[in-house]
């Protein structure tokens, strides 16, 4: 087959090809085909062994060998996936169990609701073991406000320990006689910590994380915290910004894809004027609105603490009280 | 009917005999004649020979498309200067006289409506409400836009569509996915509301999602899709009724903009492929885009101006989280009257629509 008469995007990529002479067959299974899992892997293959593709085909093969899916097999992979608990049972509730892997995750509110605690929860909770029924990962924090305290990580990773021991005192001796002890130093040694002063640190953080967490790979979630701090000063061209943002959100969300994780990101609140009247929005504009699978807010009812399922594809929106405790994220003192 | 067949528009037949011959086994599909290498010509016209041939190569010219983009003048006039030069410039007329045989072949109106009536039906969306508003629902062969700000049903929409169409059992699904929302959880609960579960395993099945999260990748996808549904084999495969893209505006946003025309040109080319292959291959085509502050504050769809003439129909979405109602209207729509005040209460409950 030619190469210029392959559905190639661009003139210029099949000129390139053209030129590396790319006219000869060479010898390729449809083992490696099936195993190429990037369109562009394909597209050279294609060049190699014709034959195979236009043998016995259909689309159903065809998609299947560059990376699709169908519906019924994504729903069984989806339901055998663990969440990461949230350490509090209502929160978990209308979250289906916990944060999801291989989602982006927007949490926001305002300040002082928690989203930090949440967040330094959640890096705690995906290193729960599976006997556990955690995932037993390890976490990557990227903190560019500087509200990580080391203290309070040991605090809530002492907590967890402690509830981690007494659930397996409540479950019997067997799986006491196979688990590895967890200390709360345990916990912190598995949380990979970056800080970020700048916006471009960010982006090239965020560039970097590919190549990290394919070295890493029982890295589970990733929480940034928080993603709008950085972007809102020093952006003159608001234009720049959003085509910045939205790159950097396709990038995080082909890393959850990629390494099944979770990625979470905590986001801080703006007024927006609506109609002279004042209302609160979550930072970054609308277009970053769109960058989220789901997202949840974070804020005040009176006195008590209240989570509310703003965006999700397939969870129902509700509320749910959660506190703020000195072992963590817990359920709400004032239960009905 | 005299009146249909005094309208002649052209358009693409499939049925068209190939009257190219070509040097591999596959024949070419129809846009990729002016691909044909000026390699295989040599057979049929032998005024194109090894010499003519790299006479072209030496100017960067290898395919029937490369010669027409050439400067003519420029080439004739290097002609000159080569010592076979009559017969070079032989061969030149020889290509431009083949080139006038590749326009697409006269259709009359009857044609068309026959093509409309036969091919191109209507897809429900599996909402009443939104049914009955656009008279149906999706047509194939349309591109279709559905804007909306944030969590405002469109990705429910796309949803339900999806596994409607999927029911319908006429054809296969195609989802792309730029933002890992493709909820196989949401397909499972719209389908198991009358169907037993082995119906179901079948029905997802023909469901298939794709992940894409570059512009560049989204166009590989489209232009493989199009090989293969080109190709001589798929026809008597499963075919291709609808093919959905959540969201195309968080791909085409970070390259649009920024001093360059890059992005505006792969918008425009992305939206030409996407129009060509609902026409070609009967397939209705449905993105999402979102929303950006326009003037006053007022919110508009998001890519800007150049987009708003693409997609045959372009329907806007908002949501109303008091009364728990979605309101639906057209801002562009071929055969409705587009009132952006008009709409449609629809529903949004977790277990109807």
């Amino acid at each position: 087959m030619d190469p210029w008469k392959l559905p190639i995007s661009s003139a210029i990529q099949r000129k390139r090809l053209l030129s590396q002479s790319y006219t000869s067959h060479a010898s390729a299974s449809p083992s490696d085909l099936a195993c190429a899992d990037r369109a562009s892997d394909v597209i050279y293959l294609l060049l190699i062994e014709p034959q195979v593709i236009t043998s016995k085909f259909s689309v159903f093969s065809f998609l299947f060998v560059i990376g699709a899916q169908n519906a019924w097999d994504i729903l069984l992979e989806e339901e055998s996936m663990t969440r990461i608990t949230t350490s509090c049972a209502e929160l978990d509730k209308i979250l289906g169990g916990g944060i999801s892997c291989k989602e982006v995750t927007e949490i926001g509110g305002v300040p002082g609701i928690g989203k930090t605690q949440l967040g330094i929860q959640l890096a705690v909770n995906v290193q729960i073991p599976s006997y556990y029924g955690g995932l037993g990962g390890k976490a990557i924090y990227i903190d560019t406000e500087g509200s990580f305290m080391v203290e309070r990580v040991l605090q809530i990773a002492e907590a967890c320990t402690e509830d981690m021991t007494e659930y397996g005192r409540f479950l019997g001796k067997s799986i006491q006689a196979r688990q590895v002890e967890m200390g709360p130093k345990d916990f912190l040694e598995n949380i990979y910590y970056f800080r970020v002063c700048s916006y471009t640190e960010q982006i090239g953080l965020e560039n970097y994380l590919d190549k990290f967490i394919s070295e890493h790979r029982d890295v589970k979630i990733v929480v940034i915290d928080s993603v709008a701090f950085q972007f809102r000063q020093d952006f003159d061209d608001l234009a720049q910004r959003t085509r910045v943002l939205s790159a950097m959100a396709l990038k995080l969300m082909k890393l959850a894809k990629k390494f099944s994780l979770a990625v979470v990101l905590l986001n801080q609140v703006t007024t927006k004027v609506i109609e002279s009247s004042f209302q609160l929005a979550l930072a970054l504009g609308d277009s970053w609105s769109h960058s989220c699978t789901n997202r949840l807010i974070l804020y005040w009812n009176g006195e008590e603490r209240y989570a509310y399922i703003d965006k999700s594809p397939s969870l129902r929106s509700a509320s749910a009280p959660y506190s703020v405790t000195s072992r963590g994220i817990r359920n709400s003192s004032s239960n009905s | 009917p005299a009146l249909l067949c005094r309208i002649l528009p052209t358009r693409p037949d499939r049925r068209a005999p190939n009257s190219f011959p070509v040097s591999t086994a596959t024949a070419p599909i129809e846009g990729e004649k002016a691909m044909t290498a000026l390699k295989s010509l040599e057979r049929e016209f032998p005024l194109l020979d090894i010499n003519f041939q790299s006479f072209c190569a030496s100017h960067g010219i290898l395919t029937v498309a490369d010669f027409l983009t050439h400067d003519l003048h420029s080439l004739a006039a290097a002609a000159e200067s080569q010592p076979a030069s009559l017969r070079l410039k032989e061969g030149i007329s020889q290509v431009l006289s083949i080139v006038d045989t590749l326009h697409q072949p006269w259709l009359d109106g009857l044609e068309l409506l026959q093509d409309a009536m036969d091919n191109k039906r209507v897809l429900s969306t599996g909402i009443a409400a939104v049914d009955s508003f656009l008279h149906g629902g999706l047509r194939v062969g349309q591109l279709t836009e559905l804007a909306g700000p944030s969590s405002s049903g469109k990705t429910q929409l796309c949803l339900r569509l999806a596994s409607s169409v999927a029911k319908m059992d006429r054809g296969s699904v195609v989802y792309v996915d730029t933002g890992n929302s493709f909820s196989s959880r949401r397909i499972h609960h719209f389908l198991c509301e009358n169907d037993d579960t082995g119906i179901v395993q079948r029905v997802m099945s023909r469901i298939l999602r794709h992940s894409v999260f570059d512009i560049n990748l989204l166009f590989n996808v489209l232009h493989q899709l199009e090989f293969v549904l080109g190709s001589q084999e798929y026809r008597e495969g499963c075919k291709v009724q609808l093919l959905i893209i959540d969201s195309v505006s968080s791909l085409i946003t970070p390259v649009l903009g920024g001093g360059s025309s890059q992005g505006y040109s792969l918008m425009t080319s992305l939206g030409v492929l996407l129009k060509k292959l609902a026409h070609e291959h009967d397939i209705a085509i449905l993105v999402t885009n979102h929303m950006v502050g326009g003037e006053r504050g007022n919110p508009k769809p998001a890519l800007g101006e150049s987009w708003k003439s693409i997609p045959h129909v372009r329907l806007l979405l908002s949501c109303d989280y008091e009364t728990n109602t979605c309101n639906i209207s057209t801002l562009k729509h071929p055969s409705l009257v587009s009132s952006p005040n008009s709409y449609m209460p629809k529903k949004v409950t977790e277990s109807s629509s």
